[in-house]
């Protein structure tokens, strides 16, 4: 059994309770795809290509359930550091439209960051797993962010902030779960939080008192109490010193660095579109292809960033419930069954997996209703897009395959 | 420190909760946008989507009086290409051959055309083009992508008498009109409006309402269409406007006093019918279909025969000898003299210091009134003047509507002036009043100045024992009755004295005579002007035997004498009305 990638005691078996929400999102994306292509030849449209894609989806989804899960255990950093040297390689590969993502061998282009998702799951799940009895949580979680913070420095640099995003948004969960008491990855996180939360001064306020209350509910030394609160309150002052004695065209410079993908057209003209197109979907919706800010084209990147736009407007707040509810249904079952399963490695995996879709997910729609940047990132199984949609589709798999075999 | 051991059901139901409760936030998020604030976005994306497009009303066409289309509409075309639907198919040459346009400008034009966000704008290639060649590119639609037609609307003439100074002309809107204008006009940007003549007086009459579509636009701005709701209306054409004039007694007109300066009109006395309206010279209404050339709307303007003068209401000239029927009313209504009151005339008459001319030296003998009118006898009347006052003739004046508007139904009309002391002190203070102007005033002459349709009224009276109405260009219009109230007697007298002018031996305006039943009166004027040769005046009208009639007021600018030059005028137009309307019954 031993090193071997093929497992053919393997069962093989669908779990539905976390196939079904999936093919319920898979399918509410291409009844909106066959919207947003309803003018353009069968063959050459979006919803043609998905469909291929899912037809591979499915075929990758049965090969995965014949692996034998431990191998990527036994392989993690190994394929980590494939997967450094890919990402590194992709620097001396040339651009597309200023990025570089790609690989190309030969006529196929491929994205390692986005096979790179899942191998950072699998290296944090092995960390993660052999570090369980060890008792100092600081270096568990420093040394686990070092994993995640290295390729996300590099995604970061293609630039590609999105995946940047999920790659240290997933090492948060896998260490939550892995037993690092949440009062450390607190303490850990504020500072960052500050930042953010002090551009609103009302939500600063709010997020130093709540600071304080946490840090007196877990009594810690007092002078752990006292720099955890001056170094938060610093970095927020700090940020809105720095902000607010930029130029406008420094500041224009550093919203350009941090998305370099921005709407030449203007950062919020996207998010309008967006907000407006969800809004006048009301209730009910304007009916599938009905849509006037999708179909005139108001609406930008309908079939990836914005589908769920598309969605909103054309299916209204019912077809929003439906995906949040299957969503949710998802996250339930996934979790629920990390729960019950016995391996440290593959319950990590569960959660790595479940958390990479979930940051996805919430990004996405949290930047559609105008509450986050646009930073590019698809939402799971209803975004056209090959590799991310493949990618997706080969973690539920992996997640079949976990909870078929080790539960 | 040490790793906290926490029971793993708590941790998942913590990571439950914490998925669960973002994503309710985000559900919250959706509900706020698409169920509370769900009026605002709609309407939002409404107006994103949606454009108003103004759909022109047809204007109204203005006929003769026997249906003959006057003016009708003909649309004209601004040509105009989408930069970025231009291919490489696109054939610059046959463009330019039949645009005119040189094919080097064209290229450059469209190349620049297709730079930045505006390609998808429609760029402006030439304005105003005819639907002749509109329809030759449509022709080669697959050689020209990306070029469209907008179209406008404008008027055509299809009749050949022209009609110009009573039709009037359209022009583009200002701002300024907008802003001065009825709003119930509801006039727009853009829109054309009536800027003269007829199309001005009966603009809200002609005009119609504009009507809406709503189109379906992109984020480019392309018209994808119309979009069919119940808040859509069409527009309402305007009504037709049916006219007095009778194009074949128009055209007739026109060609007399074509290549002189003057003017004509003739109308039915019985109603204040306007059967034919020719101010001379004219000006090409066909060039007001675009935007007139600076150079050629300067042409015009300085002109030193003025064709822009609409004579018929704004020249003002010295009556003449017409004006001595006036003259007569008085004498007779104030009893200044008997009809049988003789004067000498010796061919001159001194008054004061000066010597008052007959315009025949050779004198005419002892005349009374009615020969005195018959042989246009200016001595008598520089008696007669005498024997009434300034007031006297004045008010008669005035009641035969001279020195006020008739009301005709043109813009701008002028009054013309019936003098009194005041005025003639106000203009000549150093002289002032002088009895001797009587002597000018009474053959029409001094500062006495009248419209050739004042004169034309004041026949209609004449004609009409004082029961006309006012003149009136569109037949659809109420009337207007005239009155002046003077004895059968008297109207009977003036009557009898046009008939010697024309058919008596020796009448002045015997050229103006027509054989058969049908019978003319006349009178003939000459007035003396700074300017040259006198103006040649001629005012009568024509009797049917079945009692239909019709006026006629001439006036031939230095064209001499009026029994010379607007006598025979009138003839070939009293005989036209004769041939037309006695055959057709």
């Amino acid at each position: 059994m031993q090193n071997k990638i093929i497992s053919t005691s393997n069962s093989i078996r669908l779990q539905t309770k976390v196939i079904f929400p999936v093919v319920v999102l898979l399918i509410m994306g291409l009844m909106i795809l066959k919207s947003t292509s309803s003018q353009v030849p069968f063959f050459d449209s979006t919803l043609y290509k998905q469909i291929i894609w899912i037809g591979l989806g499915i075929f990758a989804f049965f090969l995965i359930q014949y692996i034998r899960v431990q191998v990527f255990y036994e392989y993690a950093y190994i394929l980590y550091g494939f997967m450094i040297l890919a990402l590194v390689m992709t620097y001396a590969m040339p651009a597309i439209s200023g990025s570089h993502r790609w690989l190309f061998l030969g006529p196929i282009r491929f994205q390692p960051s986005e096979l790179g998702k899942m191998i950072l799951i699998f290296t944090l799940a092995k960390f993660l797993s052999d570090r369980r009895d060890q008792s100092h949580p600081v270096h568990t979680i420093l040394l686990a962010f070092c994993l995640s913070a290295i390729p996300a420095l590099i995604v970061f640099k293609q630039p590609d902030l999105g995946t940047a995003i999920i790659y240290i948004a997933i090492t948060v969960p896998m260490l939550f779960w892995a037993g690092v008491h949440p009062y450390y990855l607190f303490l850990l996180l504020s500072p960052f939080i500050s930042i953010l939360a002090a551009f609103n001064l009302i939500a600063f306020y709010l997020w130093i008192g709540l600071v304080i209350l946490i840090l007196i509910y877990n009594q810690p030394k007092l002078w752990v109490g006292v720099v955890t609160v001056l170094v938060n309150i610093a970095s927020g002052t700090l940020s809105t010193f720095i902000w607010n004695h930029l130029y406008p065209h420094q500041k224009q410079r550093i919203l350009t660095f941090l998305d370099p993908m921005m709407d030449p057209r203007g950062a919020g003209y996207q998010i309008i579109q967006s907000i407006t197109a969800i809004g006048s979907g009301g209730f009910l919706g304007k009916g599938l292809g009905q849509g006037t800010q999708t179909h005139l084209r108001f609406l930008p990147v309908r079939d990836t960033d914005f589908i769920i736009s598309v969605l909103s407007e054309e299916l209204g707040f019912i077809g929003i419930i439906v995906v949040l509810i299957a969503f949710f249904g998802l996250v339930y079952w996934v979790v629920t069954y990390a729960r019950f399963v016995h391996n440290h490695f593959s319950s990590l995996t569960l959660v790595g997996i479940i958390s990479m879709l979930f940051v996805h997910m919430s990004i996405n729609m949290g930047m559609t209703v105008g509450w986050l940047p646009v930073t590019g990132l698809p939402a799971p199984f209803i975004s056209y897009g090959g590799s991310f949609l493949l990618t997706s589709i080969a973690a539920v798999a992996m997640a079949n395959n976990i909870i078929s075999n080790d539960i | 420190m040490t790793v906290y051991k926490q029971n793993i059901r708590h941790k998942s139901s913590l990571l439950i909760w914490v998925a669960g409760f973002i994503l309710l936030l985000l559900g919250y998020r959706f509900f706020e946008l698409q169920v509370v604030d769900y009026h605002k976005y709609w309407s939002k994306a409404q107006s994103n989507a949606v454009r108003r497009i103004s759909v022109p009303a047809q204007r109204g066409i203005i006929y003769d009086r026997n249906g003959v289309s006057l003016v009708d509409n003909s649309p004209i075309y601004d040509m105009k290409v989408i930069p970025v639907d231009v291919t490489e198919v696109f054939n610059y040459g046959l463009l330019a051959d039949v645009t005119g346009l040189e094919e080097t400008e064209l290229r450059e034009k469209i190349r620049q055309g297709k730079r930045g966000i505006s390609r998808f704008r429609p760029l402006l290639i030439q304005r105003h083009i005819g639907f002749e060649v509109m329809a030759r590119l449509e022709e080669y639609r697959l050689e020209l992508p990306g070029l469209i037609f907008s179209q406008l609307p404008a008027r055509v003439y299809p009749d050949s008498c022209k009609l110009t100074h009573s039709l009037g002309y359209l022009r583009n809107i200002t701002e300024e009109i907008i802003q001065h204008s009825d709003t119930t006009l509801n006039y727009r940007p853009d829109d054309i409006y009536g800027a003269a003549g007829l199309e001005m007086s009966y603009e809200a009459y002609l005009r119609g309402r504009d009507g809406v579509e709503l189109h379906t636009v992109d984020i480019l701005g392309r018209d994808l269409g119309v979009l069919q709701q119940e808040n859509y209306y069409p527009p309402v054409p305007g009504s037709r406007l049916d006219l007095c004039i009778d194009a074949r007694l128009q055209l007739k007109g026109e060609r007399l006093l074509a290549g002189r300066r003057g003017a004509l009109i003739a109308m039915d006395p019985v109603n204040g019918d306007v059967l034919a309206y020719v101010s001379s010279p004219d000006y090409d209404l066909d060039s007001f279909v675009g935007p007139i050339p600076y150079d050629l709307w300067n042409k015009w303007n300085t002109d030193p025969n003025r064709p822009l003068l609409n004579r018929v209401i704004n020249g003002t000239y010295p009556p003449g000898s017409v004006m001595k029927l006036v003259a007569a009313a008085a004498a007779l209504k104030y009893k200044s003299v008997s009809p049988t009151w003789t004067v000498n005339c010796t061919g001159s008459y001194v008054y004061g210091n000066r010597t008052y001319h007959c315009w025949n030296e050779g004198g005419h003998g002892l005349v009374n009134l009615k020969t005195a009118i018959k042989y246009s006898c200016n001595v008598y009347f520089y008696h007669l003047i005498q024997q009434m006052s300034l007031e006297q003739w004045a008010s008669m004046a005035r009641a035969f509507g001279f020195g006020s508007r008739t009301g005709i139904d043109l813009p701008y009309e002028s009054r013309g002036v019936v003098p009194t002391k005041k005025y003639m002190n106000n203009k000549y203070t150093s002289r002032g009043w002088a009895k001797g102007n009587l002597l000018s005033f009474v053959i029409g002459q001094g500062d006495v100045l009248a419209t050739p349709v004042q004169v034309a009224q004041m026949i209609n009276l004449i004609a009409q024992k004082g029961r006309t109405c006012k003149p009136h260009l569109s037949k659809d219009i109420m009337l207007t009755p005239f009155r002046l109230d003077l004895k059968p007697s008297t109207w009977d007298f003036i009557q009898q004295a046009m008939w010697e002018v024309v058919n008596g031996e020796h009448g002045t305006g015997k050229s103006s005579r027509i054989p058969g039943p049908a019978v003319v009166r006349g009178k003939t004027g000459t007035s003396e002007n700074p300017h040259g040769e006198p103006h040649s005046w001629y005012g009568g009208y024509v009797t049917l035997p079945d009692g239909r009639m019709m006026t006629i007021a001439i006036i031939v600018e230095n064209g001499g004498k009026g029994s010379h030059v607007a006598a025979p005028m009138a003839k070939e137009m009293f005989q036209l009305f004769s041939d037309l309307y006695l055959t057709s019954g």
